[in-house]
């Protein structure tokens, strides 16, 4: 990987449709990457303002996945069950460098409503294991996440079994025919109750949500490097500033209120205690108890509260991270 | 690397096995009908231009029965050997990998043609260097033998006998059977104890009828019919109706009994007696295979029986073996092999066909020359 030339710009893969792409471009849009599609609505290619070694390619969310395990492009959008479908040994060849908050979804074993006897992936074996004996045929199962299901039916030890390939419309086949059940994703449930089937209470293989992914065998060449420290620090800017709320009290003990807060709440000092009120960075889940502790066991008067927007820091560790399985991926 | 293979050909020529060469590339159905789709994720896989999927074979006892129906009655005498490549995604090592092996078909001797084909097993892995094999044995017959003998119902028969061959997963049966886990069945509890003291008939019916009413509108390719009869069995375990303490602990005792072969068989014997166990049938087939091997001048502290032992393949039928080579990678054996009577009925034979073969992973011999 050393014939890159040394300016190749970075590609990042978006998903080029749908919610995917919406929500996407709006967490692009809050870490501070416009991204904007070059010449029309229609353009597979784009940009991000004022990064020239970037470059978008617009692609659909499995072309994502299998591009980066390819290494054509450097970084995707791409769903974690994708990732762990189509690219088997993906912890060699990828890194998930950031789950993103949206595009939630489970994959799912679903049987037939009608199956009161099964409630469990041990129930399935049982019915599985009688299946053939008493039908002539192995018992199927739809699903187009075939990787995903003989893994996990191996790890139930399910062996009396095929898989019937689906593209489409996977819910409907027990109804239909195609199959016995199915192994599918599913976000609220409503499509698999509209198709009388039922998840098994073990039977959620995977939660699976959008990340950003980074190829380890891409030609990562000077610029494209350059251009990833600039994505990744401004994305974790954002993701922390997310996280945390700046507190600030006029406590009289500075020093002794951050230690507790720190030991509470795990607050930090960013700004150290020596001047001013004290400021605190507290994870937002602990703002109310850390209020209140400031008052109550500080004697602090006032104590304000503000979101951040960015938190950017000295040191990276996602970006110290990722750079490291750069440099020791060999192929 | 390349192992000499001329040795072992001419052992196992001399033993009365004849050679054959079945093609590598083969319609994938018959692997897939017979090991399940768990194979499939190991198979190298194309298609024909039919659009029939093909496959490079896994291994050699399928092929090789394919060529024995294919030539003549299913049930003749007729011993084949064979050496040549095998095909199979394995993470971390190549996917082609030499095997070589024999195939014992048609004899009804069958506790002798078990003890031939051991001996034989333990002559090839000699020839590699392995002088002081580790031989594992194990016979599924006698925990079949066992469960039947303590009047299990088929129900659970049939899950403990799934389980055999995996600890874990016969414990987890053992226990489940028992009643010790009723996951599910909180969800009907109201319901299996309005059953409860029903007739199995009546019951049956109820349940189907309930489907109906419910107006189930999918249940796959299963029939109202067999739905009721587990949810039955179920409530069946719910109320109790599972093995009972004397069944469970009879089936623990037998199972921590292991040690040499004439060991094993006093500790067997013995079992058998305080349980009150009629399995002297087995027993005296384990005898039997026992004696054939020490007339063969096998020496019994090589052999290790466990009756836990056995592999979860369905079409494996009783004795198994494994001979590990004390100095090679714990956990893989040089030589797998075994009875698998119901193999050949399972590719088209119309009754059951004594089989017994193994095969030796040419890949894991130390390269002798």
């Amino acid at each position: 990987m050393t014939d890159a030339p040394l300016d190749a710009p970075l590609i990042l893969a978006v998903p080029s449709k749908g919610r995917l792409q919406e929500n996407a471009n709006a967490f692009f849009a809050r870490a501070g990457l416009p991204v904007t599609q070059s010449g029309s609505e229609r353009s597979y290619r784009g940009r991000i303002a004022g990064l020239p070694d970037v470059e978008i390619a617009y692609l659909s969310a499995s072309e994502i996945t299998r591009e980066l395990a390819a290494g054509t492009v450097h970084l995707g959008v791409t769903g974690r069950d994708l990732v762990e479908e189509e690219v088997t040994d993906f912890g060699q060849r990828l890194e998930l460098v950031l789950p993103l908050g949206f595009g939630h979804a489970d994959v799912v074993v679903a049987v037939p409503e009608g199956w009161i006897d099964v409630a469990t992936m041990a129930d399935l074996d049982d019915v599985a294991a009688d299946f053939r004996p008493r039908h002539g045929r192995w018992l199927t199962v739809a699903t187009k996440y075939v990787n995903l299901t003989r893994r996990f039916f191996h790890e139930h030890g399910i062996a009396d079994y095929r898989i019937v390939e689906s593209l489409g419309a996977t819910e409907g086949a027990p109804a239909s025919g195609a199959a016995d059940l199915i192994v599918d994703i599913t976000t609220t449930g409503s499509t698999l109750s509209a198709n009388a089937l039922k998840v098994l209470t073990d039977g959620v293989i995977l939660r699976s949500e959008a990340h950003l992914v980074a190829s380890l065998p891409a030609n990562w060449s000077g610029a494209a490097r350059g251009a990833l420290r600039t994505i990744l620090d401004r994305i974790e800017a954002e993701a922390a500033g997310r996280s945390l709320r700046e507190v600030r009290a006029d406590v009289s003990d500075a020093e002794g209120a951050a230690l507790v807060a720190a030991d509470r709440f795990g607050a930090t000092t960013p700004f150290g205690t020596s001047k001013g009120p004290l400021t605190l960075h507290c994870p937002a889940g602990k703002v109310y108890q850390c209020a209140e502790w400031l008052r109550t066991g500080a004697g602090a008067r006032t104590v304000t509260v503000s979101r951040l927007d960015m938190l950017f820091s000295a040191t990276s560790p996602l970006t110290a991270h990722l750079l490291g399985r750069l440099d020791a991926y060999t192929g | 690397m390349t192992v000499d293979t001329a040795p072992l050909r001419i052992l196992l020529s001399e033993a009365g096995y004849r050679f054959v060469d079945p093609p590598i590339l083969s319609d994938a159905t018959v692997f897939l009908e017979v090991a399940g789709e768990d194979l499939r994720r190991r198979l190298y896989l194309t298609s024909g231009p039919d659009g029939r999927e093909l496959g490079l074979r896994p291994e050699f006892t399928i092929p090789v029965c394919l060529h024995h129906l294919a030539s003549g009655d299913a049930h003749r005498v007729a011993d084949y050997a064979y050496i040549g490549p095998v095909f199979r995604h394995r993470a971390g090592a190549s996917g082609e990998f030499h095997q070589a092996g024999v195939e014992s078909f048609g004899r009804t001797d069958r506790a002798t043609a078990d003890g031939d084909v051991l001996a034989l097993a333990i002559d090839a892995a000699n020839l590699y260097g392995v002088a002081n094999p580790d031989v594992r044995i194990g016979d599924s017959l006698l925990f079949s033998a066992v469960i039947d003998a303590l009047g299990i119902a088929p129900g659970w028969k049939r899950r403990l006998s799934r389980a055999f061959g995996d600890p874990a997963r016969l414990a987890a049966a053992v226990e489940r059977v028992s009643g010790g886990t009723t996951a599910g069945a909180p969800a009907h509890a109201g319901f299996l104890a309005a059953l409860d003291g029903t007739d199995h008939a009546a019951a049956h019916r109820i349940v189907e009828d309930l489907l109906s009413i419910a107006g189930i509108r999918s249940v796959g390719g299963r029939t109202a019919g067999e739905i009721a009869d587990r949810f039955l069995e179920q409530s069946s375990l719910a109320a109790g109706g599972g093995l009972d303490a004397r069944a469970r602990a009879a089936i623990e005792r037998f199972l921590a009994i292991e040690g040499r072969p004439d060991v094993a068989l006093a500790a067997l014997r013995s079992f058998a007696a305080e349980e009150t166990l009629d399995i002297a049938g087995v027993l005296d087939g384990f005898e039997k295979r026992s004696e054939g091997l020490a007339r063969r001048g096998i020496d019994f502290s090589r052999l290790h029986f466990s009756s836990g032992f056995g592999r979860r393949l369905d079409y494996y039928s009783g004795f198994v073996f494994e001979i590990h080579d004390p100095d090679g990678i714990a956990g893989q054996p040089v030589i797998g092999g075994g009875r698998y009577d119901r193999l050949l009925p399972a590719l088209g034979a119309r009754t059951s066909v004594p089989a017994v073969g193994f095969s030796l992973w040419l890949d894991r011999v130390k390269v002798t020359s």
